[in-house]
């Protein structure tokens, strides 16, 4: 798992937990039922407090992300159908925020699509 | 959130006439990790003394929960004091009789190289720190007092030191208040940040809050009129300013970058400002 807390960050270390572990389901390093590590272990592995990772691991739960199981930690809980429907709409998200940088910096629809044009070649 | 573990009330303290602790006020609760910032000799090592029960404060009190009664708050001190003479089995012998403990985990000391056998007088600095920590946590303590001793660990020790003290929260929720000027890293550890100034607190916010609470312009010449800065830095043509308190409605009202901060460095920034405010004074 590729999981890394930048300390300058404006984004509260919880949210960058939170995120690193969508990016990973998401991008199919964690599966569904695959055990997310334990709180110690992540808040020993990143010098984070317990509590910041059980919150982030409470808001993971609570966006249907991961399960919590009592006594056995948390798993993993997103069915392949759910995932994909998640890649698409984050791959939308990031294409519009490029699209509003392309246009603020002054290039056109045309510009875009010659550059993937050139990019598939 | 559960009650508090450890409540300061009005707390003052004078060494001769020199006023160390100005009527503090203080708490903090189960399982929370807070940190205490401020420059040499404002008071932290005197108020985690008080707190650990071998000062006596002239005036205010410390109230505990019965589980932070003495027997559950281990205090690292930053003078690591231990009794030179005995060897580590001695030591381990003597804190368990005293707390009543029933197991001493080794396993850091261990992972140093060390032997039971080894008097204290020959530990080095991270030696002691870790012997002092493992003696503490086998107290099984529900609140952790640790003095400023991270600075002098080398940065394995420190890894070793700090996974402790996250494992200890993890067992048993123990509540941990540490005193750090530099602590780049540990900045994603503590909920709570407290800056002490002149005996007292003057900050007491949650990391985020506090990075919003301050930003940092960098400019030529003087800072437009209207802008709290709490401190300066620089004596060339480019100057620091350090913006406190800053609200968002500052960008609006100044053409200015105000750069988002590091913890160290918002630190930093309030260590001098006290710094400068002792010279005015």
């Amino acid at each position: 798992m590729n999981l890394t807390i930048d300390a300058k960050s404006p984004l509260p270390a919880y949210q960058q937990v939170i995120q690193a572990i969508k990016l990973e389901i998401l991008s199919g390093g964690l599966r569904d039922g695959d055990p997310l590590p334990s709180i110690r272990d992540l808040a020993k592995l990143l010098k984070l407090n317990p509590n910041t990772v059980a919150k982030a691991y409470y808001a993971l739960a609570a966006d249907g992300f991961s399960e919590n199981r009592s006594g056995s930690g948390s798993i993993v809980r997103v069915p392949p159908g759910r995932r994909d429907h998640l890649r698409q709409a984050m791959l939308e998200g990031e294409f519009r925020n490029f699209l509003e940088k392309a246009v603020s910096l002054g290039f056109s629809l045309e510009d875009i699509t010659q550059l993937i044009a050139r990019a598939k070649k | 959130m559960s009650q508090p573990i450890l409540e300061v009330h009005d707390l003052s303290l004078s060494f001769s006439r020199k006023k160390v602790l100005d009527r503090l006020e203080f708490s903090l609760r189960r399982g929370e990790w807070a940190v205490i910032a401020g420059r040499n000799g404002v008071g932290k090592s005197t108020l985690l003394r008080c707190l650990a029960g071998v000062l006596l404060p002239d005036a205010g009190a410390v109230a505990r929960s019965p589980e932070a009664c003495p027997a559950k708050t281990g205090f690292i001190s930053d003078r690591l004091s231990l009794f030179e003479d005995l060897t580590i089995g001695q030591a381990v012998a003597f804190h368990r009789r005293v707390f009543a403990i029933d197991d001493f985990d080794d396993r850091l000391l261990g992972r140093l190289g060390v032997k039971q056998k080894e008097r204290i007088r020959s530990l080095s600095a991270g030696e002691r720190a870790i012997l002092h920590l493992s003696l503490v946590l086998s107290q099984k303590p529900s609140l952790l007092l640790v003095d400023e001793v991270l600075h002098m660990l080398d940065p394995y020790i420190r890894d070793l030191f700090i996974e402790a003290l996250i494992e200890a929260m993890t067992a048993q929720e123990t509540a941990v208040l540490t005193v750090n000027h530099t602590f780049s890293e540990i900045e994603r550890l503590p909920e709570r940040v407290l800056v002490m100034e002149e005996g007292r607190f003057v900050v007491d916010e949650t990391p985020e809050a506090l990075r919003g609470m301050m930003k940092k312009v960098v400019c030529r010449g003087p800072l437009p009129n209207g802008l709290p800065c709490f401190f300066s830095k620089g004596e060339g043509e480019y100057k620091e300013y350090f913006i406190y308190p800053f609200s968002e409605d500052l960008r609006a009202a100044h053409a200015l970058d105000f750069q988002d901060i590091a913890l160290p460095e918002i630190i930093k920034a309030f260590i001098g400002g006290g710094y400068e405010q002792k010279r005015m004074a």
